[in-house]
């Protein structure tokens, strides 16, 4: 059996490994492989089902005697519930069952147990009151309405130095801080500012932008006995297993989770929210399966948002550009409750992307009274690249240097925190190289303004995780026929997941791809897969697939040898058949092979291996954007971005293509129009819908180019892959603000750029004109 | 959402429509129902009662006569925005509004009896010097557009009257429609529509209006004023334009997407853009 390692903590420090699953001594996919599916275009495998209407969400699930839920929320930012009392509610004719404070169990706790499932004192609009579950989801929303509450407002705090204040209202008993600051420090950042000869001190701004998943979360709860099953929108199925079994007291194995097809979660589906569990518990008080998904307000009140930031930066160079300093103040406002999953940590780029001896960050969290954030794609990465990038930006203009020019002569070859060296030192000297070649950087020649119209251009470059790591496990099935079973039990977030899978088992099998079917979504078939964050789905489970496919291939040909009594050592499968090495004449097919074996099956396991130890695995990105700035109305108008980003080995062109080109169109959202707004009086949220919160569509997206990186980073696992889900958002809003500045000559350092901000901007740099003296003062010049 | 309970009839003609009326005091009149579902589904409304008069077939369609168009009240603006005899200030506000699917169930008389202030019709016909045709048990009245128009979602629409048709000009000139859309919603956050005649090199007629500023659809008459007699022209318009903050006063609304400084700063753009649009079109 093979063997798996494992690290074992003893005494609560020491780590020892244990193997359990061989992961070692496999094949790699290196530099001269040749593929037949590997990296080449793919067309989704369930694309047919998703444009037929066929598949089916968490929404599409219709069981017998279903009911719907319906959750009354807090329409007050603070406030606490003097009384409830739901009995006419629970009259109206068709409702089952109905949870609030009043009757819903005391010990369950959410939000690092700062809230009860129902809890008494509510903390932002949308905090949930009560639930109902009725024949029908409009029974349930008149239920709500016959619920009647008395709420006793509290003193509330949306704005983030408002909530910092010794004497402002308190979020919670402790206060508004989440924690004591999270500092970072090498070299001697004080020091390196003395040593600049220019400084730029700025402060940038980011908002709180929300998710909106086409799918909103929402599950289907169904009890049969004591086992519960759930049909969630999750990113992560056995998490959600995990908690919910936690929550509710029961066994693992008396809960399974599935998620079959998922409109997109972008991090705010990483973690189990109340609904869940309130699902759950409607559905054990009721007798019936509950359907309980979230409508659009809902999900922009009380299911996660990118948090705001404030960030104050600090740059210090030497007149040639190398940089000695880099210091970021950080505050992170962070809503009512931390949620859990993946925090939004603004300082890791700062301390990571640039070649700096000195660097110093600190970062605080905040709470105020509006709906909780959680992580939302490049969670920390999007916030801190549009103030580093756009501070990067001002520097080089202060030193006359050109963008890319300052950002070359402060390249890291090193991971700088851990003392290591990166898996591939020069990838981000490639996305530079490519991204910029490809728009024409070095060339570009600025159209002559026409009428209120400026053109300029803008870069910014990232760095992300997106190594994938262990655990992940999938198993191979071969049938009879000579087709394939993959099971693993991660998920397919619309990503494109099934695919990428499905083409690492068809290269490894030497089979086409018709031949395979992958199914994941599910606890109870497959085995444990990690949640689908940090864009390490085919990372992470993509490894497994390979090693299960690598054993599964190791049976078949010791069975094809014995049949072609042959030395498995000297077979091949290509295109669906074993052949001899050199003898051409002697082959079977693998439906041929499995046939003589039947009802005997194949199965091999696999397991994902751990990262190499001694290198940093990181990804890379730099995207180049053409504006044009509207100095009238105050319009920015991006004409073309063109991307190039390190993802590993490519598996699927196209695939990578349509993350690339979602993660720029979220970028321009970000950049230009997405923000939530609150009344700073009332703490209402006044565009908790798509009408009022503008996110781009096709009528508003750029001219989209993405320069395929292709550079297998084996150190990462053995088929060279790492992540691009997230990264593509990264660098866009940054080269957007910096692009405006090219057109236009004043800077933006407030997401998203408004069109009153770029007026008012013009206007104070009208009259700083109109005063100043010399005629070529530059903005950003210490 | 969905919106609370009610009793649907359906008008076949008008005199059922009015008798219907009369029956259920307090009912809504529904056509394309663009704006009266929304606010029934946000329960801003809930009147008992909804009376479709959406197939009442004497109230569709565009009829040429003459000098003037006669646009029946249940038109779509995909119908406005497609048709041939209509000024061109009219078809092109037509065909932005919303999307298809909008364009294709909403109603002309829909549009302007609800008098929405970020609505492009109401300043189009406002600047079009159309006659607003009502009716109602009593009989028929005209009203000019300008003086239709009375305020937010107010008009000059009387208990139990309905607009029948609308009548436009067709002899007034070049005509063209300039907004900023609000990014989400299409709607203008501020509109300008602009119709002028060039006579001997110099404009001998201008009518603009603009919308999405003030409470309804406004007549612009400094702006027209400061275009009479003068070659149109880069500077003449841009001139002329600037006395739109004349015509505003102090009277601008902001909301969420644009604050009322923002639009004010703004509104000479657009009514420079609609009057240059219209000026070449003028022949």
């Amino acid at each position: 059996m093979p063997i798996q390692h494992i690290k074992v903590l003893r005494n609560g420090t020491d780590e020892e490994e244990l193997k359990v699953v061989e992961t070692t001594g496999l094949p790699t996919w290196d530099a001269d492989t040749k593929f037949t599916v590997v990296g080449r275009p793919q067309s989704r495998l369930e694309g047919l089902e998703k444009v037929t209407g066929r598949a089916r969400y968490s929404y599409d699930v219709r069981l017998s005697g279903q009911l719907y839920a319906a959750v009354l929320r807090s329409p007050y930012p603070h406030a606490r519930i003097r009384h409830i009392d739901t009995t006419k509610a629970e009259q109206l004719p068709g409702v089952h069952a109905i949870l609030s404070s009043a009757n819903a169990p005391d010990d369950i706790t959410w939000y690092e147990e700062k809230s009860k499932l129902f809890d008494k004192t509510l903390r932002f609009i949308g905090d949930e009151v009560a639930a109902v579950a009725a024949e029908s989801e409009e029974f349930a929303q008149d239920a709500l309405r016959l619920i009647e509450v008395a709420y006793e407002p509290l003193p509330f705090v949306i704005e983030v130095e408002a909530a910092l204040q010794p004497d402002a209202p308190r979020v919670h008993d402790k206060g508004n801080r989440v924690d004591e600051p999270t500092i970072y420090e090498r070299g001697n950042a004080a020091a390196g500012l003395r040593e600049a000869d220019v400084v730029i001190e700025q402060t940038y701004t980011t908002q709180t932008a929300v998710h909106n998943s086409l799918e909103p979360h929402g599950c289907t709860a169904f009890w049969e006995g004591d086992q519960l099953t759930l049909w969630e929108s999750t990113q992560g199925i056995f998490e959600t297993r995990e908690q919910v079994a936690e929550k509710l007291g029961l066994p693992e194995h008396h809960v399974r989770v599935v998620k079959e097809h998922m409109g997109g979660g972008f991090g705010s589906k990483q973690v189990p929210w109340k609904q869940t569990v309130i699902a759950a518990l409607l559905s054990k008080q009721s007798g019936h399966p509950v359907q309980l998904m979230l409508d659009r307000e809902a999900e922009n009140l009380a299911a996660g948002n990118r948090n705001a930031t404030v960030q104050r930066v600090r740059l210090g160079a030497k007149r040639d550009g190398t940089l000695t300093a880099i210091l970021a103040d950080i505050q992170v406002v962070v809503g009512a409750y931390m949620v859990g999953g993946e925090a939004s940590e603004v300082n890791g780029m700062y301390e990571r992307l640039y070649r700096c001896p000195n660097v110093r960050t600190e970062q605080i969290g905040v709470y105020i009274n509006a709906g909780p954030c959680v992580a939302f794609r490049a969670p920390g990465h999007v916030e801190a690249a549009f103030a580093l990038e756009a501070a990067m930006d001002e520097l080089a203009r202060a030193l006359q240097l050109d963008p890319l020019t300052l950002r070359n002569r402060n390249y890291s070859e090193i991971d700088q925190k851990k003392e290591k060296p990166l898996s591939m030192p020069n990838a981000l000297q490639v996305c530079y190289e490519r991204a910029t070649a490809a728009f024409g950087w070095q060339t570009y020649q600025r159209p002559a303004p026409t009428g209120p119209k400026r053109r300029g251009i803008g870069i910014a470059a990232h760095e992300w995780g997106g190594s994938g790591q262990p655990p992940a496990y999938a198993w191979i099935k071969l049938n009879g026929d000579g087709t394939v079973d993959v099971v693993t039990g991660t998920q397919d977030i619309g990503t494109g997941a099934r695919t990428g899978l499905a083409q690492v088992a068809a290269e490894v099998l030497g089979l086409p791809i018709e031949q395979i079917s992958v199914h994941l979504g599910d606890t109870a078939k497959g085995p444990y897969s990690p949640t689908s964050a940090g864009s390490s789905t085919q990372a992470s489970v993509g490894p497994a697939v390979f090693a299960a496919a690598v054993e599964a291939k190791r049976q078949l040909l010791e069975v094809a040898a014995k049949l072609l009594e042959e030395e498995p050592e000297r077979l091949e499968i290509r295109d669906g058949v074993v052949m001899v090495e050199g003898e051409p004449e002697n082959k079977l097919t693998v439906a041929e092979v499995t046939g003589r074996l039947a009802p005997h099956m194949i199965i091999g396991q696999g397991a994902r291996g751990p990262n190499a130890k001694d290198k940093t695995i990181r990804t890379f990105g730099a995207q180049c954007v053409e504006v044009e700035v509207d100095v009238e109305t105050g319009e920015i108008t991006v004409l073309r971005v063109v991307a190039a980003h390190d993802c590993g080995r490519i598996i699927n062109p196209t695939m990578v293509d349509s993350q690339v080109f979602g993660g720029i169109t979220q970028g321009v959202g970000f950049a230009l129009t997405e923000e939530r707004i609150v009344d700073e009086k009332r703490g209402l949220v006044l565009n908790a819908n798509l009408e009022e919160y503008k996110i781009p569509t096709v009528a508003d997206i750029p001219q989209m180019t993405n320069v395929p990186v292709n550079l297998p980073d084996l150190a990462a696992n053995p088929t060279g892959v790492k992540g691009i889900g997230e990264p593509p958002l990264v660098p866009t809003a940054p080269a957007i603000a910096n692009a405006v500045f090219d057109a236009i000559g004043v800077r933006l350092r407030h997401a998203p750029l408004s069109r009153r901000q770029l007026l008012a901007a013009l206007a104070t740099q009208a009259e700083s004109i109109d005063k100043s003296a010399p005629p070529h003062t530059q903005e950003g010049q210490s | 959402m969905y919106p609370p309970k009610f009793d649907y009839y359906r008008a076949n003609s008008l005199s059922e429509a009015f008798s219907l009326m009369q029956e259920h005091g307090g009912a809504k009149v529904i056509a394309g129902g663009h704006s009266l579902i929304p606010s029934l589904k946000l329960r801003l409304a809930d009147p008992g009662a909804l009376i479709d008069i959406g197939r009442i077939g004497e109230l569709k369609g565009i009829t040429a006569n003459g000098n003037s168009t006669r646009i029946g009240a249940l038109t779509t603006h995909a119908i406005v925005a497609a048709a041939k005899n209509l000024p061109q200030g009219l078809t092109e506000a037509a065909g932005w509004i919303g999307d298809p699917q909008v364009r294709n169930r909403g109603t002309v008389g829909g549009n302007i009896a609800h008098a929405d202030p970020a609505s492009d019709l109401p300043t189009v016909f406002t600047a079009l010097g159309a006659t607003i045709n009502l009716t109602g048990p009593g009989g028929e009245r005209s009203v000019a557009a300008q003086d239709f128009f009375t305020g937010l979602f107010e008009t000059a629409l009387q208990e139990g009257e309905l607009v029948s048709s609308i009548d436009v000009p067709t002899n007034g000139g070049g005509s063209a429609y300039a907004k900023l859309f609000n990014p989400a919603s299409r709607y203008a956050v501020v509109g300008c529509a602009a119709q002028v005649k060039v006579e001997n090199g110099v404009c001998s007629a201008a009518s603009v209006a603009v919308g999405g500023l003030t409470s309804h659809a406004t007549k612009a008459n400094a702006v027209e004023a400061a275009l009479l007699g003068k070659p149109l022209n880069e500077a003449t318009i841009a001139a002329a334009a600037a006395q739109i903050s004349q015509d505003l006063g102090d009277d601008v609304m902001g909301d969420l997407h644009a604050s009322a400084d923002y639009r004010r700063s703004i509104a000479p753009i657009y009514v420079a853009q609609a009057l240059t649009a219209a000026a070449s079109r003028a022949g």
